[in-house]
């Protein structure tokens, strides 16, 4: 029997969903392992939940109402965040598929297919994934939801709670995959043809970024029943808590207003989003083929041939990089997410020592921050730096190396290799630490100026250390992806993290008490940054840029049996 | 001159190339021919320096490929014959990016960039990403990088893959100013007809080996004495009808 187009066209829509659209076979393999792994310790810490809120409840059961409601609205805006976290994660990561796109146009359109077809596979396609994110969210979470159930008042109240919660939980989950759905439409619409590939990327890089920095502040939100019962202005600002207040709302226990704001939101999402479909429709033909739009030509001027400068294959490698981070969405992801991550640990360092109270009080009211300043240039800098190495050694189209190949020697080498440095340093350690300075002046003053000079020279030799052996020009070599021994890199990794933010904000910490020590301290790190950064040179000169990546060297026998 | 000598290239066993010599003088446009798995790209690919020989060895003006392959590099400009170039970047971005590699001076490499993109009809095109390119315009982009930096030996892989008539008909005109310039074209591909019209000498490959190196005025126009003919007999290749046959009854057969 025949498959009907339809069906077809909705299984390859359906399946593209998973493509990510940026990742070779291989890279996409290692991808889907590396969610299914993150599933697995997802699950752990849910098992771990679970003991915990056994224990919760039992003792809110026999609590006040009051108690167990102060309790229950907090946990419940977490079981409506967390689910929502997962949903727009993962239609952002599909978002290059959940409109019928230009590929979609040239290809299908050309084929005895009526439009309807397409649309119709497309939706149903979107639909199903969606359909299924949400409910394995929900259903990820349901023990979890269950046990709060458990409240004073028995079994005939937890049935108004159990519908409550389904309408506001499905609701929210509802509301992130269709306000992502949303904004990708617009992009669609009213992005100029030649300008769209671009928006995209760069929205789908910073949406997927300030969601993984948002990861903390939903774990946090388990512990907002404070922000519920005292009104907090900040509710009217997280769309969890709006579809909490619509879940009270329902039941009769609160205020309309965070409802009122789930209802617009949602209403409005889905406006957007089925306009987005129903104009694409219409004018399939009108907005795939729309002309061009035309701009006067940008010319950075680091870019401009014309600049003379005594190192120009360091400045064409560096620009190279810096253009490849901006257009490429795989290479552009890997920074940002890992750099979100390291965004998150800040955010949540800050919250935790309570940065607004520190900014709305004054600048010496709030010895906690201290602390926090101190100590989070530093993991920026070891995530940062190590995400911007992964970035340049991923290949952009391995098959286009030949021309680094056709003009390889020994000072393309050795400037290729310090345009990788050069481009590592900048981003990983000049950003997270211009990034803090302002805020360690403002708490500092003057002495900003000796945290900068640590911050730069710390972060200078872990970049040393980082690229001492880097044979790679940025962009040009194959990868294996998970070629090491996972369990030793994790141990290797947080050992490394909490070597250098420890040591590094102690020291920093000694430097600031007694001045004296600064000079003790930079001269040995700034001599060993020298001397590896050397070292370097000379290993860049004598040996070839690695083109085709390796697996770890054998294993080495112990030759007992030799004499 | 270009002097390949005893080239010989093994891939796990497998004899890929099998003791290829020829020469190339200033001057002269080199067809290469020979059917798929014949060796031809292999060759390519150690005379631009790709791939290092299994045995034998390849030098430009005397400089050779494996005691100064940094000289003998700089010597050469090469147009694959699959356009790949890194299509995130502008036209403009990425010979800028070729031309620093090969160290060609700031305002130099800007003017060349510019005059040659506007003379390839690129310049409405040179600040778009090349992802939107044609294969032709990629190929386009390609000839330039490969002329950038004025290079002695010009090597072709199917340089006119993609190219429309008026784009072909310019780029031969440009090899033949080249070669009358005293450059040295290798020019690899199918066609015979550009082999014809191009080059002054022929070499066909047939399994690895040089089949025949002669002058291209020596063939006849059609006939059994003609490129083609001769090319089909000494490759060995099959009789197309009976194939072309068997795939018609393919697809006409339930």
């Amino acid at each position: 029997m025949h498959d009907q187009p339809w069906r077809v066209l909705t299984r390859h829509f359906f399946n593209a969903m998973f493509d990510f659209g940026f990742l070779s076979d291989a890279g996409a393999e290692s991808f889907k392992r590396m969610l299914m792994g993150a599933a697995a310790v997802g699950l752990g810490i849910g098992f771990g939940m679970v003991r915990v809120y056994i224990t919760k409840y039992a003792n809110l059961s026999n609590a006040s109402i009051d108690v167990y409601t102060r309790a229950v609205t907090a946990d419940h805006a977490f079981l409506i965040g967390l689910p929502m976290w997962i949903v727009a994660s993962a239609v952002a990561l599909a978002g290059h598929a959940l409109f019928p796109d230009e590929t979609d146009f040239r290809i299908l359109m050309k084929e005895p297919l009526r439009r309807t077809t397409i649309f119709g596979a497309k939706l149903a396609a979107l639909l199903l994934f969606s359909g299924l994110l949400v409910l394995g969210a929900q259903a990820a979470l349901l023990p979890l939801f269950l046990l709060t159930l458990m409240n004073p008042e028995g079994f005939s109240a937890a049935v108004p709670y159990a519908l409550a919660f389904a309408v506001s939980s499905l609701a929210a989950s509802a509301f992130a995959g269709l306000a992502i759905v949303a904004l990708h439409g617009v992009i669609v619409l009213c992005v100029p043809r030649n300008l769209t590939t671009k928006v995209a990327i760069v929205v789908r890089s910073l949406l997927i970024g300030l969601l993984v920095m948002s990861l903390p502040l939903v774990l946090r939100l388990g512990g907002s029943s404070g922000a519920f019962s005292q009104n907090a202005p900040w509710l009217r600002w997280t769309p969890p808590t709006w579809f909490e207040g619509l879940e009270r709302w329902l039941l009769g226990q609160g205020r309309s207003g965070l409802a009122f704001e789930a209802v617009i939101g949602l209403a409005l999402a889905l406006a957007v989003a089925v306009a987005s479909y129903a104009i694409l429709y219409r004018h399939f033909d009108r907005v795939m083929l729309r002309p061009m739009a035309s701009h006067a030509p940008r010319r950075w001027r680091w870019w401009a041939p014309a600049r003379e400068t005594a190192r120009p294959i360091r400045v064409a490698v560096r620009n190279f990089a810096w253009i490849t981070l901006r257009r490429s969405v795989l290479h552009q992801g890997i920074v940002v997410v890992l750099g979100a991550a390291a965004g998150g640990l800040m955010l949540n360092s800050f919250i935790n020592n309570d940065l607004v109270t520190w900014l709305r009080d004054g600048t010496d009211s709030h010895g906690a921050m201290l602390g926090s300043l101190l100590w989070v240039p530093f993991p920026l800098m070891i995530i940062v730096c190590p995400a911007m190495r992964l970035a340049l050694g991923v290949p952009m189209d391995l098959r286009a190396n030949w021309i680094f190949r056709t003009t390889d020697e020994g000072n393309v080498r050795l400037q290729a290799i310090g345009a990788a440095v050069q481009t590592v340093m900048l981003v990983g350690v000049g950003l997270p630490v211009a990034l803090i300075a302002p805020l360690q002046w403002l708490m500092f003053g003057p002495y900003a100026i000796i945290m900068v000079a640590f911050e730069l020279v710390a972060g200078w030799l872990l970049v040393e250390l980082l690229m001492s052996n880097y044979r790679v020009i940025p962009f040009t070599c194959s990868y294996i992806p998970g070629k090491g021994f996972v369990p030793q890199m994790f141990v290797k990794g947080v050992f490394s993290f909490l070597l250098f933010t420890g040591l590094g904000s102690s020291l920093l910490r000694l430097c600031l008490r007694e001045p004296f020590f600064l000079p003790l301290f930079l001269t040995p790190m700034a001599a060993a940054a020298l001397m590896l950064q050397m070292r370097r040179g000379r290993h860049a000169r004598l040996t070839t840029p690695m083109f085709e990546d390796e697996m770890p060297s054998e294993v080495n026998p112990l030759r007992l049996n030799v004499d | 001159m270009l002097e390949a000598r005893g080239l010989t290239k093994r891939y796990k066993g497998l004899l890929a190339l099998d003791r290829v010599s020829f020469d190339l003088h200033p001057g002269e446009i080199v067809g290469y021919l020979g059917p798929n798995g014949s060796g031809k790209s292999t060759t390519v690919n150690i005379v631009v320096g790709l791939l290092e020989p299994s045995a034998g060895s390849v030098s430009v003006g005397g400089l050779n490929a494996a005691e100064d392959p940094v000289g003998y590099k700089k010597r050469i400009g090469y147009v694959p014959e699959e356009p790949y170039l890194y299509t995130h970047l502008t036209a403009s971005e990425y010979l800028t990016l070729v031309g620093r590699l090969r160290r060609i001076p700031g305002r130099t490499l800007e003017h060349r960039i510019s005059t040659l993109l506007q003379l390839l009809q690129l310049q409405d095109a040179r600040y778009k990403s090349m992802t939107a390119f044609s294969k032709g315009m990629r190929q386009r982009v390609l000839v330039a990088a490969a002329l950038l930096h004025n290079p002695d030996l010009i090597v072709l892989d199917e340089p006119f893959s993609g190219l429309d008539v008026n784009a072909g008909l310019l780029f031969r005109a440009l090899l033949r100013l080249l070669a009358d310039e005293g450059r040295m074209i290798f020019f690899s591909t199918h066609r015979f007809d550009m082999v014809e019209k191009l080059c002054s000498r022929v070499i066909v490959l047939s399994s690895g080996r040089v089949a025949i190196e002669s002058r291209v005025d020596a063939f006849d126009k059609a006939g059994p004495g003609s490129l083609e003919e001769t090319f089909v007999r000494v490759t060995q290749q099959a009789d197309y009808q009976p194939l072309a046959r068997q795939i018609f009854e393919t697809i006409t057969q339930g």
